[in-house]
């Protein structure tokens, strides 16, 4: 009996083994990405949030999400899938964050007098401009984010949008023309 | 070969256009300045393109921890299975620290680079002057010998002793010399 226990708990062992195998050759790649991506969703995640654990937070949300994608399928468009999903949950980050600050003191757009100094406040104009890089149009705010804080170029950012250089451009021009017009009506 | 010539042309043109746009069109024009300092509407614009734009500097610049991506990858592989944890990998993923990009690394050694390729360039021309000079002495050097034997042996003689510009002076001067 107690031969046939300990036999049972070898072929056990064994078939965890083999299985802790697979599941490593099958999910290496999401080491590789983080590898391959890891430095560029960090300074990314950090310009969009400027809170160093809020981004190791978004970076293993990311990467969490990345291990369970389709039951552990590596997806078509790896660089893709990576950054728009590390861009989405900072925004939502950003988002519950912005909110929660408004919940407890007044909100941060309705600020306060407008003076010189303030004007050129780094940690304020950085504030106000993520909080209304959180209240763009998706598509806009994609954009945005990749060109100007994950700094791709445009071709790379239309692979990883689908959508044309060309309308890259149009876009970012757009998100910048609305966002300077809600920075100016701070005033 | 004419696609590639056709190719050239278009990115000539294309550059040209740009160029004469920009300098007519773009924000160093003069009729636009001229149009800004008089209208406060635009004036309004500007500063708030600026505003974003300084913004999205100061984001830009702001630097992080130098640790940040060893934490956030320690934390994320945290969440991986333990299969993948146990990976070399992701134990080298663990201390890894932001590294310069290709660029930014070279960029360091652009000044050497400079000053080597200008040494180069100084020792090609150096080299190519010595040549050359070297080449007008020799010549020089084959015309007076040449005079010498014109008037010692006569100029048919000299004519035969000389008879190649090729020939080295030694060779022509040891064969005509036994041969006078």
């Amino acid at each position: 009996m107690t031969l046939m226990f300990g036999k049972a708990i070898s072929y056990g062992s064994v078939w965890d083994f083999a299985a802790d195998e697979s599941v490593v050759e099958s999910q290496r790649w999401i080491l590789s990405t983080m590898q391959n991506y890891g430095q560029e969703l960090v300074t990314m995640l950090w310009r969009i949030l400027g809170n160093e654990q809020d981004v190791c937070d978004a970076y293993q949300d990311t990467f969490l999400q990345l291990a369970h994608y389709e039951g552990g399928r590596k997806p078509k468009h790896l660089k893709a899938y990576v950054f728009r999903t590390a861009n989405n949950i900072a925004i939502s980050m950003l988002r519950r964050r912005i909110a929660e600050r408004n919940k407890r003191s007044r909100p941060f757009t309705t600020a306060s007098v407008s003076s010189p100094a303030r004007e050129i406040d780094s940690k304020y104009l950085q504030e106000a401009l993520r909080s209304y890089i959180a209240q763009l149009p998706e598509h806009l705010r994609n954009v945005i984010t990749l060109r100007d804080l994950a700094e791709l170029s445009y071709s790379q950012i239309s692979t990883i949008l689908g959508i044309s250089a060309a309308t890259a451009r149009v876009y970012r021009c757009k998100a910048i023309q609305l966002l300077s017009v809600w920075m100016s009506k701070e005033e | 070969m004419r696609v590639m010539k056709l190719n050239n042309q278009c990115k000539r043109i294309r550059t040209w256009l740009y160029a004469a746009i920009s300098r007519r069109f773009g924000p160093e024009a003069k009729w636009l300045h001229n149009h800004i300092m008089y209208c406060p509407r635009c004036q309004h614009r500007l500063v708030s393109y600026g505003k974003v734009n300084l913004a999205l500097s100061f984001m830009k610049s702001q630097p992080h921890g130098l640790d940040l991506l060893m934490r956030a990858n320690t934390q994320a592989i945290a969440v991986l299975k333990h299969s993948l944890r146990r990976e070399p990998k992701a134990q080298k993923l663990e201390r890894k620290l932001p590294e310069p990009k290709l660029l930014e690394r070279c960029s360091h050694y652009g000044h050497s680079a400079v000053n080597l390729a200008a040494c180069i360039v100084i020792l090609l021309l150096m080299k190519i002057g010595v040549f050359s000079s070297m080449g007008n002495l020799q010549t020089q050097g084959q015309k007076v010998i040449k005079q010498y034997y014109v008037k010692q042996v006569g100029e048919d003689l000299a004519d035969e002793i000389f008879a190649r510009d090729t020939k080295p002076p030694s060779t022509a001067n040891s064969h005509g010399v036994v041969n006078a």
